[in-house]
């Protein structure tokens, strides 16, 4: 039987379960998406490749599986690299594939010809290029079980455009290196594992710190697990959030720079931290000499790299965290902590009482309102600035994987292509895209593709005419000094909207309630503007060069 | 923290593009690397590269945790100066004159140097020994006008077959 390379490519991703493609084609990937046209696999056209990237990861973080993007060459392949960029800091499974000049060209800066593989290299877990038709099934495999396997992370393939047209009569399959194989349940590792429970065990005022690693382990039941019968209080960072029921009686909120009062304070005077697939960004830690100081600190995470990166680890395992996680919780002791347990959520409750916006203000309100009004299982995704911490302190995260936002990179522009993904992955369900006017900006052409499909994703645009977050730390440390970030307020966002065929809705961050229910009463898209006043920051805030503890109310302090 | 010599030793899947991976971590984590050596093992799909940097003790761990994620990777290792044996081959091209050429032509005897290639007033010596032993036969030849000068850097292996298990 007759088959072209790109055949070829997709009767492999469809043997590989991808049924669903974010790309945008050129010349060189022409050959590839004349193949789709045919198939199983769902094209979605986006309108930026960058778009294509972030839907991806999108789709892969709602759903857990791996996410795939496609872009021609050139100036294709280098509008992913920002999409990712952001998919590598967060570990989210991804296939990007892209046309390449065929292969007699390469090398002789042909038209729209870019050395892709190499501008990708340190931002991606590997790389290919194919340069014989012979190779595409096994690299395509290959590719799929690197992105997936260990910590996961984007490969890139890049498809020559002669590679992609040639017709073999049999479909050849070449024999690769295997990938490496995950070596890390060892007798050692059970030992390591052994001595942090018994550590745990006799520690007084224990925290567990769950990082990213908890949803691509898909543990959600061992960690649960392990909380519960440990009667363990527990803390996340930004990407470990919606890893649990947030609102878990045990859980404190997330820690760091804008993090949870409540959360900062119990790893501060912790005696023990269990860190379980965190990194310890310098967003979680502030200055590092002064985190945790009581604390022994355990790590588990399956990147031996991540392991005292950026905190020394007293104790750690390498291994997959759910085996991790099954190994440890049969060795807990129940063990009565109430005084430590009453003290931290005596506080946390009264903090929850004291200002029911988490220090969010209106802006922080109209997040709950949105979800309490939306149907159970709806994803939020939150953009960069201030609208994703309003986002994250106050929509509940109910189930696994219904937070979605770009935590390691922080790429404004995320949210909105990132809802396209999570709903197209997620069987169109409703995604709530909260994003700012400066993040909307950033990507606001994808507005066209959520009309385009009719996508139930439902935009929620904050706009305060400002980059808010910038605002915040200007007013706080620049001595109010508004260099730049001040993008004015002579836009009408909501007639934008409707121009790109989308219903909309103004409404005020004090009075948002019609909007909402006419944003949550339709069924398709909407867009709904959020006027929010440009000195609704968040407090409290940790200020450059301080611990997590010192964190200040107001301007004042 | 004290900096010393580190031989890094790695065995590397055959394939195009393995190398520059391979230099991204080490100038993305800022060590450099002082020499560089790969060839072919006895199995064509494999290939040795024996890595000598300079850096302080953190050096091993971190260079060594991040080598090992890198995909094409098979294998990496610190070798111990004392479990292993490591040589470097050098091609030295000097200018020879009456005067000079006894003395020059005398590392023959004196380091067990071999002619490449003499002409009237032009030789090739070939120098193979250790670090140190390297370093004596420069600074023997020093005095005389060394014109081209290609090292390998150091190949090493391990004593009794180290890497095979």
């Amino acid at each position: 039987m007759k088959q072209t390379g790109a055949e070829i490519l997709i009767a492999t991703l469809a043997e590989l379960g991808v049924d669903t493609i974010f790309g945008y084609p050129g010349a060189s990937s022409l050959p590839i998406h004349d193949c789709l046209r045919e198939s199983p696999i769902r094209h979605y056209l986006v309108r930026h490749e960058q778009a294509a990237a972030h839907a991806a990861d999108g789709y892969a973080r709602a759903t857990g599986a791996t996410g795939v993007c496609l872009a021609t060459s050139g100036p294709g392949a280098t509008n992913l690299v920002t999409g990712i960029a952001t998919a590598y800091m967060d570990s989210t499974p991804m296939i990007a594939l892209t046309g390449q000049v065929s292969t007699n060209l390469l090398g002789s800066d042909a038209f729209q010809e870019t050395d892709i593989v190499g501008i990708t290299m340190p931002i991606t877990k590997h790389s290919f290029l194919i340069n014989d038709v012979s190779l595409i099934e096994s690299t395509v495999q290959e590719a799929f079980e690197i992105a997936r396997s260990g910590r996961p992370g984007p490969v890139l393939i890049d498809l020559p455009q002669d590679v992609m047209a040639a017709v073999v009569t049999e479909r050849i399959t070449a024999n690769r290196p295997s990938p490496k194989k995950d070596h890390y349940t060892s007798e050692e590792t059970i030992d390591r594992l052994k001595k942090i429970a018994k550590h745990l065990n006799n520690a007084e005022k224990p925290v567990i710190l769950i990082g990213g690693g908890i949803k691509l382990a898909q543990a959600f039941d061992e960690l649960q697990e392990l909380v519960e019968k440990g009667q363990i209080p527990f803390v996340s960072t930004m990407m470990g959030i919606g890893s649990l029921k947030s609102p878990h009686d045990l859980n404190l909120g997330f820690i760091g720079t804008h993090g949870n009062e409540p959360a900062n304070h119990s790893i501060h005077r912790s005696d023990f931290i269990l860190a379980i697939g965190v990194r310890f960004t310098n967003r979680s830690t502030s200055i590092v000499e002064e985190f945790a100081p009581l604390a022994t600190i355990a790590q588990i995470d399956i990147d031996p790299t991540s392991i005292g990166k950026n905190i020394k680890a007293d104790l750690s395992a390498v291994c997959d965290i759910r085996k991790a996680l099954g190994i440890l919780s049969p060795l807990l002791e129940h063990k009565d902590r109430r005084e430590w347990l009453s003290r931290i959520k005596k506080k946390h409750e009264l903090m929850e009482r004291d200002d029911k916006s988490n220090g969010c203000g209106a802006a922080g309100l109209v997040v709950q309102k949105v979800q309490e009004n939306m149907p159970e299982g709806t994803i939020g995704t939150a953009d960069v600035g201030l609208n994703q911490i309003w986002t994250l302190r106050n929509w509940r995260a109910l189930a696994p994987r219904t937070l979605i936002t770009s935590g390691g990179m922080g790429t404004m522009g995320f949210s909105l292509p990132a809802a396209v993904g999570a709903s197209v992955g997620k069987n169109r369900c409703p995604v709530i895209a909260f994003t700012g006017d400066g993040g909307l900006l950033m990507n606001i052409q994808e507005l066209a593709t959520v009309g385009f499909y009719q996508l139930p994703v439902k935009i929620v645009l904050f706009n305060n005419g400002h980059l808010g977050m910038i605002r915040q730390i200007q007013d706080l440390w620049y001595g109010a000094r508004f260099a730049d970030s001040y993008l004015g307020n002579h836009m009408n966002f909501t007639a934008i909207a409707r121009g790109f065929g989308l219903p909309a809705a103004h409404v005020s961050a004090e009075n948002p309630e019609a909007g909402i229910r006419e944003m949550c009463a339709s069924d398709g898209p909407f867009f709904l503007e959020v006027e929010v006043d440009c000195q609704n920051y968040v407090y409290p805030i940790i200020p450059p060069g301080r611990s997590n503890v010192e964190m200040i109310y107001d301007k004042a302090t | 923290m004290q900096e010393r010599e580190h031989i890094i030793s790695m065995l590397v899947n055959n394939r195009p593009g393995v190398l520059s991976r391979i230099s991204g971590v080490f100038g993305r984590l800022g060590y450099n690397i002082k020499s560089l050596c790969v060839a072919e093992t006895m199995n064509p799909d494999v290939s040795r590269i024996t890595l000598v940097s300079r850096a302080n003790s953190n050096f091993t761990e971190k260079i060594k945790k991040n080598l090992d994620k890198l995909i094409d990777i098979v294998e990496v290792k610190e070798l111990d100066r004392g479990e292993s044996v490591s040589r470097e081959l050098s091609l030295l091209g000097l200018v020879l004159t009456a005067d000079n050429r006894p003395d020059i032509l005398r590392t023959v005897d004196l380091f067990g140097c071999r002619i490449l290639s003499i002409t009237d007033n032009y030789v090739i010596l070939a120098a193979i020994g250790t670090g140190e032993e390297t370093a004596t036969i420069l600074n023997y030849l020093k005095a005389y006008e060394i014109k081209d000068l290609a090292r390998t850097g150091a190949i090493a292996i391990e004593k009794g077959g180290g890497s095979r298990d």
